[in-house]
């Protein structure tokens, strides 16, 4: 369902160009948990940028249920990432005035096809799903790392998007806390068949998915289901 | 922009004020407040002055239109019959003749110079409330005649010493004593102190008033002969209208027509001119103020939470919302910052209407019309409007990649 072809991005920084993503073909099937590894500057951030169309390839294809993102304006990208697209970010990125229910309910909150019921009902579900329907009513602030993290999934789960996309979201976490939010990646994976494209550093994440890439220097060095690239 | 977005932006932006920073939320509020307070305070103060001069003038010196000897001629023409025709128009409460004659005072050692105002006391007392300001004694009758009525400057106090006298007066004169008034003309004549009046408006407090009757014994001319003829109209009557009738009756013909608005236009025209340079100086910095601090506010709010915003983009929040965020939010705070200016401008009104800033030419109180709110009001919301709308859509339209890597 995403297809991807021929991805390059270039940086020009003065004299020196930078190919953060080298010619990068792939295709992501739906209800696939696919995590994206490799070194630190190696270009998976960029990759999951342009796949969640927060950035403009420099050249190449991506098209996302038959859908050629590269043709859209900008305001249909807003609604393509708001209806299709689910983000969980590094550092949560919640937003610090808006309690946990406003913050998730916020992206279901500006759908066109969704009643205040319906939205009320859905964040309350997805609050249920992570375990922190009785935070509802506290401020980001007033969370852990772990638990604002997973009220970053449920704002990102709140409007069931077709892909959900999540870069390092593990990265500030204890082991802990990252293993609960890998649960619930896991159990959403599984429960919703949700197609899910995650960046991850370490090495012990790759239990969860179910196929690795690994790229160096914004080339695929390896494509393979868990287990034959595993070692 | 649908109503589901007004809404998302409407929240972001009550949630930033709510929960933001509460010091950051009152200080612009109570700047937006002074900034109001200060663009209306001068202009309705001047506006407050030129109000209560316009209402001394009325009261004590020509009412609403003032009929004067046209130029050359020392009396209005025919002035008994133009006082009849005047009193006959409709829409006239009141027309009286005035005649005043320069005069020397003199009382014990004092001797002081005066104009003696020769009025028809019950016709006064249709045009002027001078009648209510006695301070001793008692108002003139209309048939009197050997009787005075003197300002309170005028009588002077015992107390103070000639030389420690801020305004030349007879030293103290009281209700009951004789002064004898000397008209320079071979006509010298005591006089009883009748009463004592004060007004507030120097020009009458420091003259001296007696009957038409009795200045008639002294210059018979005083009978059909007036220096002026005020006219004072009845409620709902405009000066305008007044002064028209007039000159379409041909009054035109005996005297120099003129209203009060033209008799101040002509000799506050200078004043006029630097109040409203005032006023616009005042009205333009506050303007300034309000917009440079919200425009500062609004900057920093969005440099400061840049991130926040491509987060926002990111997860699908459209551009405009993000706009109307911080456009709201300089809304609110403008609203809030305008009824608090409102708040302190009446606060300081209902002040100075207790305690006025008064000289003997004026009393300085705030005066305010509704329409002055609104068009202060509306002034400032667009000011402020402009100010949080600029960084707002520059923040806005920045892409997602520059907000989310800083
Ligand atoms: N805006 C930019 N301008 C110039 N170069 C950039 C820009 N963004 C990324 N790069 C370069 O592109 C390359 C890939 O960056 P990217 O952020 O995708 O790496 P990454 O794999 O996510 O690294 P990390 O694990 O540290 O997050 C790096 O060499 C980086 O310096
Ligand atoms: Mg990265």
């Amino acid at each position: 369902m995403i297809i991807i072809e021929n991805l390059r991005k270039t940086y020009r920084m003065g004299d020196v160009e930078v190919n953060a993503l080298d010619g990068i073909t792939l295709n992501i099937a739906k209800g696939e948990f696919l995590g994206i590894m490799g070194a630190s500057g190696s270009g998976k951030t960029t990759l999951l940028h342009m796949l969640g169309l927060l950035d403009e390839p420099t050249s190449g294809r991506i098209t996302i249920d038959d859908v050629d993102v590269g043709r859209l304006n900008d305001y249909e990208k807003t609604q393509f990432r708001l209806y299709k697209l689910g983000y969980v970010f590094q550092d949560y990125a919640l937003v610090p005035d808006l309690t946990v229910m406003e913050n998730v309910s916020l992206p279901a909150m500006l759908r066109v096809d969704r009643t205040e019921e319906q939205t009320h009902a859905g964040s309350f579900e997805v609050l249920q799903k992570i375990g922190l329907c009785d935070r509802r009513d506290h401020l980001p602030r007033e969370l852990s790392g772990g638990q604002q993290q997973r009220v970053s999934i449920a704002r990102a789960m709140v409007n069931k998007p077709d892909i959900l996309f999540a870069d390092e979201p593990c990265a500030n976490l204890d082991s802990e806390n990252s293993r609960l939010v890998l649960d619930l990646f896991k159990e959403i994976n599984e429960e919703f068949h949700q197609t899910i494209v995650m960046v991850s550093h370490e090495d012990w994440h790759k239990d969860y998915f179910h196929r690795i890439i690994r790229l160096k220097d914004g080339k695929i060095i390896r494509d393979g289901t868990n287990g034959s690239s595993a070692h | 922009m649908g109503k589901k977005e007004l809404k998302v932006a409407f929240l972001l932006a009550l949630r930033s004020l709510q929960r933001g920073s509460r010091s950051s939320v009152i200080l612009t509020i109570l700047i937006i407040g002074m900034c109001f307070t200060n663009m209306i305070f001068l202009p309705s103060m001047f506006n407050g002055i030129g109000q209560s001069i316009t209402k001394q003038v009325v009261d004590y010196e020509v009412g609403n239109v003032l009929v004067s000897p046209k130029s050359g001629d020392q009396y209005v023409a025919d002035s008994g019959a133009t006082l009849d025709l005047i009193n006959g128009m409709p829409g006239v409460e009141r027309a009286t003749p005035h005649f005043t004659k320069g005069a020397t005072l003199k009382y014990r050692q004092r001797v002081l110079g005066v104009s003696v105002r020769a009025i028809s006391p019950s016709d006064e007392k249709l045009i002027s409330p001078l009648y209510t300001k006695m301070v001793a004694g008692s108002y003139l009758g209309e048939a009197d005649t050997g009787e005075v009525i003197i300002g309170r400057p005028v009588a002077g106090d015992a107390s103070v010493r000639q030389e420690d006298e801020f305004q030349a007066s007879l030293g103290g004169v009281r209700v009951g004593d004789s002064i004898t008034i000397d008209y320079g003309n071979g006509y010298v004549k005591d006089y009883r102190v009748k009463g004592i009046y004060y007004t507030g408006w120097s020009q009458a407090d420091s003259a001296v008033y007696v009957t038409s009757t009795d200045m008639a014994l002294v210059d018979p001319k005083a009978l059909d002969n007036a220096d002026y003829i005020t006219v004072k109209a009845k409620p709902g009557y405009s000066e305008t209208f007044i002064k028209n009738e007039l000159l379409a009756y041909g009054v035109g013909g005996n005297g120099k027509v003129q209203t009060t608005a033209d008799l101040l236009s002509k000799s506050m025209g200078r004043a006029l001119q630097s109040f409203a340079i005032i006023n616009m100086v005042s009205l333009v910095v506050s303007i300034i103020i309000t917009t440079v601090v919200l425009f500062i506010v609004i900057t920093i709010k969005t440099i400061s939470s840049r991130k926040q915003i491509g987060i926002l983009k990111a997860i699908g929040v459209d551009k405009e919302v993000i706009m109307h965020n911080y456009g709201f939010q300089v809304i609110i705070l403008g609203i809030l910052g305008i009824i608090l200016g409102i708040i302190l401008t009446l606060v300081l009104a209902a002040y100075m209407a207790y305690h006025p800033i008064v000289t003997p030419e004026w009393s300085a109180t705030l005066y305010i019309t509704p329409m002055d709110l609104l068009v202060n009001s509306v002034i400032l919301f667009i000011a402020a409007i402009v100010a949080g709308y600029v960084p707002a859509y520059q923040i806005s339209r920045e892409d997602i990649q520059t907000a989310m890597r800083t």
